[in-house]
């Protein structure tokens, strides 16, 4: 694409203005997600009462029923009804399933991009089942790396809409836009995190997916995503070269993972696979 | 990889409580001292996994249970299952860091190098050590001691996926507290995790083959640990073997026993003992090798059965305690050296920190009468005491164990909040030699706990009486 008008300057002071004064268009958590997060949260919650709730949106009552029927579940006999689902899948799974969907959902559709963003569903979802082994592999537990990994580029598609609305109808250099992208999805998609009041070490993590410093008390975390991350890109083309540039992470030192750790994290992509194309 | 091994005058492997202690031991004494930690952070379990994370929670669960208790009408019977764990155990990081800088500083003021590296044996004086990266390099050592510290023992027949079959590690790092918890195991780990996690308002049950939890303790303390932590709501199942465990998504975790019963949680918690962090060291080509526990034989002295290889800290077995590991530490170094160490103490308190906290100090009452064929037992309940009542502490015990005459103090044991601190007094006094009487004849602070030792000292001196009248 050529770029004339905006400049990329100006894009950025722009961008960098609406982060600040709060002006970004934040998609709001879907409703039913919230209301699942809810119910798997609550004490006294039960399985039935999720599948009624499920069954009043068809989006997410397929997403359960293609899932519980995945090669991930591996279900004996087809799984027809949303309770055999409910009860298949269990509670917590639901409540990542509810913020799968709203990953999937609007936060992350942009006309006219919509391969690119397909492709962003397939890694946020191959990150979250990645760190979810990463924590496994070192004995944490694995519930919070993989809603955060599942969660950790959702302002990559915040960015780029903004950037695309500010542009108007000039175009913009592919490199500019993505360089924008690349500085800024990480604090907007913890700004984002937070507006739908998940919790603090969720969005701190997310924010410091790149720079575990940012991360503060949650480095540990955000370092599983990080490796995750990278995971999940070796993933989709595992060649000498990127086995290679895996093993010379400075993170590997972080989490304290050895070489032989990673022979064994990388065994299990098969696995990851299946599960990630039934999140994805 | 160097062509040429690297010399230390010392080669420490493990930056725990016993390695960093070792390390700066020798560095005193002017040698070179390499510590290798596997990590990237030092200060081993005692700092990132165990002891102090454990015991930040603990902190919150014993507000929430003091609360409950002065108020019981006013506070809920949970924190609730939205509560996130974290959000628990505030402060943790600071304190995390806090004590890692204080370690890193001292390493730093006494040169002693730190690499961040896993190693292995080539020889009994060489060893090879692999960063993460892959890179590799050889270092010989005079002296070498390994302080690698332990790892939640995994047995093969209990499905650990560390998202409901948990273990002490990955516990700590649960997103929400489940409604019920099932802990297998009595030892000390269990025991703490299943009232901490009580306090908070989780159903808890523990089950495991012995018939009382924490079997080294007197009975008569491990009873009413017993009691207190049932009528609290829990549920002890002793005598038992798990005969299988299940995970089912919807049922959540399922354990059958020997006994025929079966149990159900939310989540489990795998806490059947430790084993040795020796995976990848090679022992054999340091002609060593662990015993039939799992763990490396030494002396007293931290020596193994190559005389220049000393073990330290959790790696020998128990105690196992960060305390007893760093004296270890210190105390191998300074064999090594060839420096006079003092007499190896037998009064080692252990600190059990269940809520309430329990602690310990020499011979247990059945221990004694073994020994010596008899023993004076006195007791104080904390009823008895102003500021058990002030605290709300009612239900403590302390208990203390003296030899036939009732003179010699064998043994004390505690249960009750600010056990690990009374029984220091107890520890002081064995090590003194002081008799008895001396808890009866000095005046305490009023209304303090310790009162307590006057009260049970009082109680072995009437005992003592009642047996010399009798004849």
């Amino acid at each position: 694409m050529k770029s004339t008008l905006p400049g990329s300057a100006q894009l950025r002071s722009e961008l960098v203005r609406k982060i600040e004064v709060c002006e970004l268009e934040l998609p709001v958590l879907p409703d039913i997600a919230s209301r699942v997060l809810a119910l798997c949260q609550d004490q006294d919650g039960d399985p039935r009462q999720l599948g009624e709730l499920i069954q009043r949106d068809p989006a997410l009552a397929g997403n359960v029923l293609r899932i519980a029927n995945s090669a991930a579940y591996a279900p004996r006999e087809p799984i027809v009804s949303l309770q055999q689902a409910v009860s298949r899948l269990g509670m917590t799974t639901m409540g990542d399933l509810a913020i799968a969907a709203s990953v999937n959902g609007k936060s992350t559709s942009i006309k006219g991009r919509e391969k690119e963003m397909r492709v962003l569903r397939t890694h946020a979802a191959a990150t979250g089942v990645w760190s979810r082994e990463v924590a496994r592999q070192r004995r944490r537990n694995v519930e919070a790396a993989f809603l955060t990994g599942l969660l950790h580029d959702i302002g990559r598609a915040i960015v780029l809409r903004t950037v695309i609305d500010l542009a108007r109808d000039a175009t913009v250099e592919e490199s500019v836009l993505q360089g924008l992208v690349d500085e800024f999805h990480a604090s907007v998609g913890s700004r984002l995190v937070e507006r739908w009041k998940l919790p603090h070490w969720i969005s701190a993590a997310i924010d410091g997916h790149h720079d575990i410093t940012r991360a503060a008390e949650h480095s540990d975390l955000a370092a599983t995503v990080m490796l995750g991350d990278e995971l999940a890109h070796w993933s989709e083309s595992p060649d000498a070269e990127h086995d290679a540039a895996l093993r010379a992470l400075p993170i590997l030192g972080v989490l304290g993972i050895y070489p032989e750790d990673l022979d064994e994290l990388l065994a299990r992509r098969e696995l990851v696979e299946k599960t990630t194309k039934a999140f994805a | 990889m160097n062509a040429v091994p690297e010399h230390f005058d010392f080669v420490v492997l493990g930056g725990g409580p016993a390695g960093h202690k070792a390390a700066v031991q020798g560095a005193k004494a002017g040698k070179r001292v390499l510590l290798v930690e596997r990590e990237a952070r030092i200060g081993g379990e005692c700092v990132h996994r165990g002891t102090i994370p454990s015991k930040t929670l603990r902190e919150s669960a014993v507000y929430f249970a003091g609360l409950r208790k002065r108020a019981a009408n006013l506070a809920p019977q949970g924190v609730g299952r939205q509560v996130l764990v974290t959000s628990l155990m505030q402060r943790l990081e600071s304190v995390e860091q806090a004590h890692e800088r204080y370690l890193e500083n001292q390493l730093v003021r006494n040169h002693v190098e730190l690499r961040q590296s896993r190693a292995a044996f080539v020889s009994p004086s060489e060893v090879e050590l692999v960063d993460v990266n892959g890179g590799k390099a050889r270092v010989t050592g005079d002296t070498i001691v390994i302080a690698t510290g332990s790892r939640p023992r995994a047995p093969s027949d209990v499905p650990i996926d560390h998202e409901r079959v948990l273990d002490s590690d990955s516990i700590l790092s649960m997103i929400y507290l489940p409604q019920s918890l099932i802990v297998m195991g009595a030892g000390v780990i269990a025991s703490e995790f299943a009232t901490i996690f009580q306090s908070l308002g989780v159903q808890v049950v523990m089950v495991d083959k012995g018939e009382r939890p924490l079997g080294f303790l007197d009975p008569e303390i491990s009873d009413r640990f017993v009691s207190r932590f049932e009528r609290d709501g829990g549920r002890y199942i002793g005598g038992v073997k798990h005969e299988s465990v299940t995970n089912d998504l919807i049922t959540g975790v399922t354990v059958k026993l020997s006994d025929g019963r079966t149990l159900n949680a939310e989540r489990a918690l795998v806490a059947l003992g430790r084993t040795a962090s020796v995976r990848g060291l090679n022992l054999g080509a340091a002609g060593l090798a662990v015993n039939d526990r799992g763990f490396i034989t030494v002396d007293v002295n931290g020596q193994t059965a190559t005389p220049h290889i000393y073990a330290v800290g959790d790696v020998v077995g128990p105690p196992a305690l960060a305390t007893s590991s760093m004296d270890q530490g210190r105390r191998a170094v300074r064999h090594a050296l060839g420096l006079e160490n003092h007499v190896a103490t037998t009064t080692i308190p252990v600190g059990v920190y269940t809520i309430p906290e329990i602690a310990s100090v020499g011979l247990t009452e059945t221990e004694a009468v073994k020994r010596h064929g008899r023993a004076v037992v006195g007791r104080a309940r904390f009823d008895e005491i102003a500021r058990g009542h002030i605290n709300g502490e009612t239900d403590g015990l302390l208990k203390l164990v003296c030899d036939p005459e009732g003179r010699q103090i064998l043994g004390a044991h505690v249960i009750g909040e600010g056990a690990t601190e009374l029984v220091h007094l107890a520890q002081i006094a064995m090590i003194a030699g002081l008799e008895v009487e001396t808890f009866v004849d000095n005046i305490f602070n009023f209304p303090t706990l310790a009162e307590a030792y006057r009260v049970a000292a009082l109680d072995v001196v009437g005992h003592r009486m009642h047996l010399r009248a009798v004849g």
